[in-house]
């Protein structure tokens, strides 16, 4: 794939490298290792004894990450972080909904007078005027 | 006589009372970062990157550090009090630190910990005083040849050292020196792989990858179900060791803080290596082998001794020659570049008030991580009993507000989640993500030398061999390779299968 995409970029000569030459050859001596890996495949544990209990808590931690990231922008720091911190704990956790609720807000609070306040981070606003 | 007049000049940059300040503020987030699971020292220092913007090059550093060697001190606690390593460096102070707590000498096997961490950091930061500045010296001779051939002896080294296998951790490597040509090529001016996405002009970030892989990877690979909530509470009064376990606790942190002082210098994750070969080294000196895994106090004082001193002398290239070790001192010599302070051989002299007030703060900071572990050890771990599936909601939020906040870019933050993915996909096939985090680093470095080197050269690879350093450094390299070979065809366990091994059946 790298390769593909490598079209427009010269490789150049050994004398006058071009800016194509240090990823083509890197994704040679990729696809050297991987081959190699794929050789010694055989003294690996089979692909079926890998554990993915955790699987689910993955995924739901990666689609609430990912909807808050998407949402940050618009709707500013205090109430994407206090939505991602209450889904969280509620979603993946099952925890209570009031205390989920209390203890996002809670922390969003301290985290914006940390970083915003005490620290002088620019924080998104988004919707909200501060 | 001129070392002792540049420590001067160092404690007196250290002891101002902001210095100190920020030591503290470091030594503390360290502490804590090393004891939390699921946030080890990388995720803890890239997450506070951005908060050094608005200090000076010195005091970012002295913080950044502090966290560093803060996270092995507090790494111990979480290993002893939990079994459960705070951080992947303290996974061999489980098995006798936590045998010792069943035993009720938890309070001694803590303060044993702490004083062979104080004893190793502070022996490293002595011969980091001595080491770095000579070596500097030397390393102001270097052109692009050497510097090509040091940076490849430096992946070899990492693949070599690797508890995985040397071809896996390669690859990883190579994975990242190709994510590390994303963006502008500085020598013509192409855009290579940022699919007319502005913000990947400058190429993909040390932060959102390092946080994405350590912080968010860990995380998602850590369920809140898997995590214990029952921590053994040392009282303070059971806190100093007795005679007999000052007397087992000696040699082991002479030996461990020699040992990973050595190691630190090596490319790789040093700290970690270190307190799995302290532990093997102790295990077989020791006159009763068989009480390891009991609660064997050689146990204890040895790799937590190392992994100190690892830490220490990880600072040994990264200062002098300019050059990471592992993705820690990646992200740390990033911060200082991101201070306009480029690390490497003119750093003492250019630089001298960050360099030596860098090293003074460092005697300050163990001494302070001293005074935290012990008599506050109560407090911190009161923090563990925090369910972590409280915790980590806490910790997600600070991976996006640092990623964030270090461009205020929003594509950073993209990158992060999906290195989060890729983290946790490369724990489920034993991949180990440090190399990648490495790579990711020197490929603008080592693309730069190389191609610097081959222009020198009108395009002959002979100017490797015909330079006396750049021939030594890569004949050293060609002997680790046909090392690797050896073990390979032979199909023996050698050390490094056998930590591996070990690894595998503690973690």
């Amino acid at each position: 794939m790298v390769f593909a995409i490598s079209g427009d970029l010269p490789f150049g000569s050994l004398s006058a490298p071009g800016a194509g030459m240090m990823p083509k050859v890197v994704t040679g001596f990729m696809i050297l290792f991987g081959a190699l890996v794929m050789m010694g495949a055989a003294r690996s544990a089979p692909l079926a004894s890998l554990d993915w209990s955790d699987r689910n808590h993955a995924a739901l931690v990666v689609l609430i990450t990912g909807a808050g990231v998407a949402v940050y922008r618009p709707l500013g720091f205090l109430i994407t972080m206090s939505l991602l911190v209450f889904l969280l704990l509620v979603v993946v956790e099952r925890r209570n909904a009031l205390i989920a609720a209390a203890y996002g807000i809670g922390l969003t609070l301290f985290a914006y007078w940390l970083f915003g306040k005490a620290l002088r981070s620019p924080l998104e606003q988004g919707i909200l005027w501060f | 006589m001129e070392t002792v007049q540049s420590l001067i000049l160092g404690f007196s940059v250290a002891l101002q009372p902001s210095m100190l300040w920020y030591a503290f503020l470091g030594c503390l987030v360290g502490t804590l970062v090393g004891m939390l699971p699921g946030i080890g020292p990388l995720a803890g220092i890239s997450i506070l990157l951005p908060i050094t913007y608005g200090l000076d090059a010195t005091k970012a550093i002295i913080m950044l550090a502090g966290i560093y060697y803060g996270s092995q001190y507090g790494g111990s606690t979480t290993s002893i009090l939990l079994r459960i390593p705070g951080e992947a460096a303290s996974v061999m102070t489980c098995i006798d630190g936590n045998a010792m707590a069943k035993k009720g000498r938890a309070g001694a096997a803590l303060s044993i910990a702490a004083v062979g961490s104080f004893i190793a950091g502070t022996f490293g930061v002595v011969m980091l005083t001595v080491v770095a500045p000579p070596l500097a010296a030397f390393a102001l001779g270097f052109g692009p040849p050497e510097y090509t051939a040091l940076l490849v002896l430096g992946l070899i080294f990492l693949a070599y050292m690797s508890t995985t296998s040397l071809v896996r951790t390669l690859l990883m490597a190579a994975f990242g020196l190709l994510l590390g040509t994303i963006g502008i090529d500085v020598m013509t001016g192409h855009f290579r792989y940022s699919f007319d996405i502005a913000e990947l002009g400058d190429g993909i970030g040390i932060v959102p990858v390092a946080v994405g892989l350590f912080g968010l990877g860990e995380i998602l690979a850590t369920p809140s179900h898997q995590v214990p909530s029952q921590v053994i509470h040392p009282k303070l009064r059971e806190l100093w060791p007795n005679r007999a376990e000052w007397r087992d606790s000696a040699a082991p942190i002479a030996r461990g803080s020699v040992l990973g002082f050595l190691i630190g210098i090596i490319p790789g994750s040093a700290h970690i290596i270190s307190s799995f070969m302290s532990y093997a080294l102790e295990r077989k000196v020791s006159r009763h082998p068989e009480e390891f895994g009991k609660g064997a106090v050689a146990g204890v004082a040895g790799p937590e001794s190392a992994n100190n001193a690892a830490s220490t002398g990880a600072f040994v290239p990264m200062l002098a020659l300019g050059i990471p070790t592992g993705p820690v001192t990646a992200v740390l010599m990033a911060a200082l570049l991101i201070h306009g302070v480029p690390p490497g051989p003119t750093l003492v002299n250019d630089h001298p008030q960050v360099f030596w007030g860098f090293v003074a703060s460092m005697y300050v900071g163990n001494l302070m991580l001293l005074a935290l572990n012990l008599p506050l050890v109560g407090v911190f771990v009161n923090l563990l009993r925090i369910p972590y599936a409280y915790l980590y909601p806490l910790i997600i939020m600070f991976c996006v507000i640092g990623v964030y906040e270090v461009n205020n870019s929003i594509v950073d933050v993209w990158i992060m989640l999906i290195m989060g993915v890729v983290g946790y996909g490369l724990k489920k096939f034993s991949f180990d993500p440090a190399p990648l985090v490495l790579g990711l680093v020197i490929a603008p470095i080592f693309e730069m030398s190389l191609r610097q080197a081959l222009i020198m050269s009108d395009g002959t690879w002979m100017i490797f061999l015909q330079r006396p350093v750049a021939l030594v450094l890569i004949l050293v390299s060609l002997a680790l390779l046909a090392l690797s070979a050896i073990g390979y065809f032979a199909r023996r366990k050698d050390w490094r299968a056998k930590l591996a091994e070990a690894e595998t059946n503690e973690a």
